[in-house]
């Protein structure tokens, strides 16, 4: 596996702002989440992942291009002030880095008139490909996301559906090794979202492209991704992989309980077990002592005429999990979760 | 890394490609056509060309029908009637109305041709302003651009590319098929006595395509829809003539009011380049600001627009 | 938190630093499954909430009634001949896009007038005008007048609405009070973010003091952290006996905030109740239930006699996503211990499979219906697998 992001120190400034603090991240190849609320540094991250604004300071490589901080540059005519585009010098460098990254912005991002397949082509163009490649290339990849009936029709009759999924296609036009990603699936009802999930999955995992997810939507994290980010005003509050800071306690179980259980939490209580919560889906979360085995519950539910139609080990959602990374401001959890 | 199971199973799977990918200039030309393309889908866009082409033929057919109508009537003198007939030579007739309509392969030719065709120009260019540029701004297709290895410089590169090519289609091109029409008509030593008409009309095309496409990408850019941008454009380019007339034809203020009509000051600049005196220019009764002051116009205008579009993409958003 | 959850309503949010634990719903607020036309069998198992109710809603007149309501575009049609009654609590809408989920909830907000049949919003017409301070409406358009504060635009609205000058001041803090905006709302909405937003769009729509509320698409868009907080003012809002239709794509987050819900298939009510009792109604796709045991073979011999299993897969292959392949890692031995069976009458099988485990002393570590949440109903309804 290639170390794919290694970033050193990147610090971003925008005036007294401080967008991005002291951001080291390592990043193998692979499936990454990046998550954080509104406002946490995530989109200026993207941004200089993709090249197209340097940090005020730090350095790093994204696919063996380096990233160099704006000091080092030189200023030139249309290349904007400090922390923005340079036309000359090392832009050029940022240029070749976006050759190796498919972005798939979160706008629209469409060009109404346009048919689906010149979009695409015109995606492969602007990547630099040639244009009888760009076409050929551009039916080939629609083929694949199955837009192959609507290729010919005009960008702004297509669904919601179709729209994330061209935008798709035009990042993946040049085949680069790192697609980035930003809420893809915002937008999408529930089928929708299951083949795009499905889609990144099986680009991930089975060619090898490394994705990075941008998304509120925690469960298509959990679906997709190996690796997650959690940025947290502008530092880094979290980096690994999920399961290993799931707090896992063995303890603990959720049960799902159909019919009157207010009963059945009586006696429950009665035996020791503590109800941590409940709501009013007949969803308990339970501590149990120890030595309990969980073919007492099922006599309890018995006796109480309840049935028990579910029964887990608790194990901490991603939700829960960055939530609890979000707003419970205990620094040592996440040391200990990391550790 | 590719799953055996899965080629099996979906023989449409994902290919990958191996190819090189060009530099940053090649994408232009992508972006240019691309602009061409939306605007040649609109059916308005093809009823105001034929407009255009309509007057480059009355331009054409206009010399080549002089010339005709020359060699027929040479011989036979007119009566015309009336208290006190006199025989008038057809030839002069003919002169007057050459230098009348101005087809006589002067510079005033292809500076009228060029002025003719304004209006039109001005209404497909709001046009290709909404449908190639505004809608850019408007529908945020600009992250899509952005994001791929191209710089915001090349984008308006792009961009200005199209509308140039569009402008020289309907000004310079037809002139410079004047120009060669007319060296049918007249002598072979027309093209070297009048070397410089054409590198006139090559100047003053170029410099109508650098103004009017900065102009046109700053504006679209800042009113990105349809309507307010014809709106807009039809302000400055027609209604600013008309002030310009009411102002110094009308209430006798100075004549550097003029400057304010841009297709004016480029109609100037371009008899400049021409080579026309500039007590010569026409109509003789018309005062005109020198030259100079229409040329530092429209400099103004270039860098005005230029600093305004570095600007504005520098502020669009390409990561939400 | 303990017993007395259940009891005593829960009416505000737990401290932080419970907030990882599930999301505690009061009983208080479960919405009413309305014994309508609908296809659903009563409740199988008393849902004393429905008693415990102060407002009794069962006894009390609808809040939103469609009558057989058809709505038409021309010769497309949105919402097709339905019939719904809603007494109060949240519910939910769920269904693809295009299913007329948009239509439903215009016409209840009385934006749309249907072509047959009729809405009815505390027994008026809801295209009635007398009938809009009933009705808080909440587009799922995010269009404002982007240089005006939150409270000036609410402000406006609260004008259009026809309030005095005196009272609109009032009603304005009132309702960006109950949102959660007062100290923000003094800022200008194109600095706003999509949580914000919505709660400007909230507000408007609460103005009146609506007793229904409609909300389309309030979660698209948000982050987990504001998603959080505005499924806590949804249950705050139930709470103070607002009836709440809100649509969503996010069925995780629905859920939560829910147990009621309506499922919309191609402009029709495909179902409506809690979804268990959905679920359980989908008598041609067996529930798949995973069970995890030391002694599955013991266990799938004991199976294979139930007349309720149709299917028994010792080797599930449900472990297709990366979530689920980490559940399985907690195999201590590698050696395969779950198994997945397919049940009709899953009541039934249940309460068998509680007695075999009591009485052959089986020891169930897992017990999970793998395809009864919304996505997987919803992925039924719509013909698909019902597999992620």
């Amino acid at each position: 596996m290639e170390t794919i992001i290694d970033l050193n120190e990147i610090n971003q400034q925008f005036y007294s702002n401080h967008a991005l603090k002291n951001i080291s991240l390592k990043l193998k190849s692979g499936r990454i989440g990046l998550l954080g609320p509104n406002g946490a540094g995530k989109s200026t991250l993207l941004k200089i992942l993709l090249g197209l604004i340097s940090p005020t300071s730090g350095e790093g490589k994204v696919l063996s291009e380096s990233i160099q901080s704006s000091k080092v540059k030189q200023r030139s005519f249309f290349g904007w002030g400090r922390n923005n585009f340079t036309l000359r010098g090392t832009q050029r460098g940022n240029e070749r880095l976006r050759k190796k990254i498919g972005y798939m912005p979160e706008a629209d991002a469409l060009i109404p008139g346009l048919t689906g397949i010149e979009y695409v082509a015109l995606a492969g163009e602007l990547y630099g490909m040639p244009r009888a490649q760009a076409q050929r290339r551009a039916h080939e990849v629609l083929t694949y996301l199955e837009l192959e009936d609507a290729r010919y029709r005009r960008l702004e009759q297509y669904s919601t559906g179709m729209k994330q999924r061209i935008k798709l296609a035009q990042a993946l036009i040049h085949d680069p090794p790192l697609l980035l990603l930003d809420e893809p699936t915002s937008g999408l009802d529930p089928a929708g979202r299951d083949a795009m999930l499905r889609l990144l999955l099986e680009l991930g995992r089975d060619f090898g492209k490394s994705l990075i997810l941008s998304t509120h939507l925690l469960a298509d994290v959990e679906v997709v991704c190996e690796q997650i980010v959690i940025l947290l005003n502008g530092s880094i509050r979290f980096q690994g992989n999920v399961d290993s800071i799931r707090s896992q306690q063995h303890d603990r179980y959720r049960l799902r309980i159909q019919g009157d259980n207010r009963d059945f939490c009586k006696d429950l209580q009665l035996e020791g077990i503590e109800i941590l919560s409940e709501n009013n889906r007949g969803e308990l979360r339970v501590q149990v002592p120890k030595e309990w085995q969980t073919r007492n519950f099922f006599v309890l539910a018995d006796h109480h005429q309840v049935i028990l139609r579910g029964l887990e080990p608790d194990q901490e959602t991603l939700e829960e999990l960055f939530l609890r990374m979000v707003i419970v401001n205990s620094p040592t959890q996440v040391e200990l979760a990391t550790k | 890394m590719v799953n055996p199971q899965l080629e099996k199973s979906s023989l449409l799977h994902y290919r990958p490609w191996r190819g090189e990918l060009s530099g940053s200039w090649r994408p232009t030309w992508a972006i240019a056509r691309t602009a061409l393309g939306l605007l040649s889908r609109r059916k308005l866009f093809w009823g105001l060309y034929g407009l255009s082409v309509m007057i480059f033929l009355f331009f054409f057919y206009g010399q080549y029908l002089q010339v005709f109508l020359e060699q027929r009537v040479t011989e036979e003198n007119i009566r015309s009637g009336g208290l006190f007939p006199k025989n008038i030579k057809p030839e002069t007739i003919l002169h007057q109305l050459q230098n009348a309509l101005q087809l006589n392969g002067s510079a005033d030719t292809y500076a009228n041709f060029i002025w003719f065709e304004g209006y039109i120009v001005m209404v497909i260019l709001a046009l290709i302003g909404s449908a190639a540029i505004g809608n850019d701004f408007h529908h945020g297709s600009l992250p899509f651009y952005l994001s791929k290895p191209i710089g915001p410089f090349h984008y308006i590169f792009g961009k200005c590319l199209a509308v140039g090519i569009f402008i020289n289609l309907i000004t310079t091109i037809p002139a410079v098929l004047l120009f060669i029409e007319y060296g049918f008509i007249d002598t072979w030593s027309y093209y070297w006595d009048n070397l410089r008409l054409f590198l006139g009309i090559i100047f003053y095309g170029s410099l109508i395509t650098i103004t009017l496409s900065l102009l046109l990408i700053a504006t679209a850019s800042w009113v990105k829809r349809t309507m307010p941008m014809v709106m807009i454009w039809t302000v400055m380019m027609v209604l600013g003539r008309m002030i310009q007339r009411w102002l110094v034809d009308g209430l006798h203020l100075r004549k550097e009011w003029r400057l304010i009509d841009i297709w004016n000051d480029l109609y100037l600049a371009g008899h400049w380049a021409l080579g026309t005196p500039h007590e010569a220019l026409r109509p003789p009764w018309q005062m005109q600001p020198s030259y100079h002051a229409a040329l530092l116009v429209i400099g103004i205008c270039i860098v005005t627009c230029i600093f305004y579009l570095r600007k504005k993409i520098q502020a669009v958003e390409i990561v939400a | 938190m303990n017993r007395s959850t259940s009891i005593s309503p829960v009416t505000t949010m737990p401290p932080v630093d419970a907030m990882p634990q599930e999301f505690p719903v009061s009983e208080k607020a479960p919405p009413f499954n309305n014994p309508t036309k609908n296809i659903l069998t009563p409740n199988l198992v008393g849902n004393d909430s429905l008693k415990q109710s102060p407002q009794n809603p069962i006894l009390g007149p609808p809040i939103l009634e469609f009558a057989q309501v058809t709505k038409s575009y021309g010769p497309v049609i949105g919402v097709n001949h339905v019939s719904l009654e809603l007494r109060g609590g949240i519910t939910g809408l769920v269904g693809a896009n295009g299913a007329g989920k948009s239509t439903l909830l215009r016409l209840a907000g009385g934006q749309l007038r249907p072509n047959l049949g009729e809405v009815k919003v505390n027994g008026l017409s809801s295209w009635d005008w007398r009938a809009k301070k009933y009705i808080g409406y909440c587009p799922d358009s995010d269009a404002f007048f982007e240089e005006m504060t939150g409270f000036q635009f609410v402000e406006t609205i609260a004008r259009l609405n026809g309030y005095k000058k005196i009272d609109t001041r009032e009603r304005t803090e009132r309702v960006l009070e109950q949102v959660g905006m007062k100290d923000r709302a003094y800022r200008r909405i194109r600095g706003y973010s999509k949580g914000m937003r919505q709660r400007i769009k909230l507000a408007q729509a609460l103005l009146t003091d609506p007793v229904l509320c409609i909300l389309d698409e309030p979660l698209s868009g948000i982050d987990p952290i504001g998603r959080q907080e505005l499924l806590q003012l949804f249950q705050s809002l139930a709470e103070a006996g607002k009836c709440l239709l809100i649509s969503s794509h996010e069925l995780e987050a629905l859920e939560k905030l829910t147990n009621h819900i309506i499922i919309m298939v191609r402009g029709r009510i495909a179902a409506v109740g809690t979804l268990t009792e959905i679920r359980d109604l989908l008598a041609n796709q067996p529930l798949a239930i995973r069970i995890d045991s030391d002694q599955i073979r013991t266990l799938a011999g004991l199976l294979v006699q139930s007349e309720d299993v149709v299917e028994i897969n010792l080797q599930p292959d449900f472990l297709t996503s990366a979530k689920s392949a980490t559940n399985s890692m907690d195999r201590s031995d590698g050696r395969n211990a779950s198994l997945v069976v397919r049940v009709i009458n899953p009541l039934h099988f249940f309460q068998q499979l509680s007695r075999w485990a009591i009485e052959e002393c089986i020891e169930i570590r897992h017990l999970e219906a793998l395809d009864d949440s919304a996505h997987a109903v919803l992925g039924y309804l719509l013909g698909g697998s019902g597999k992620t």
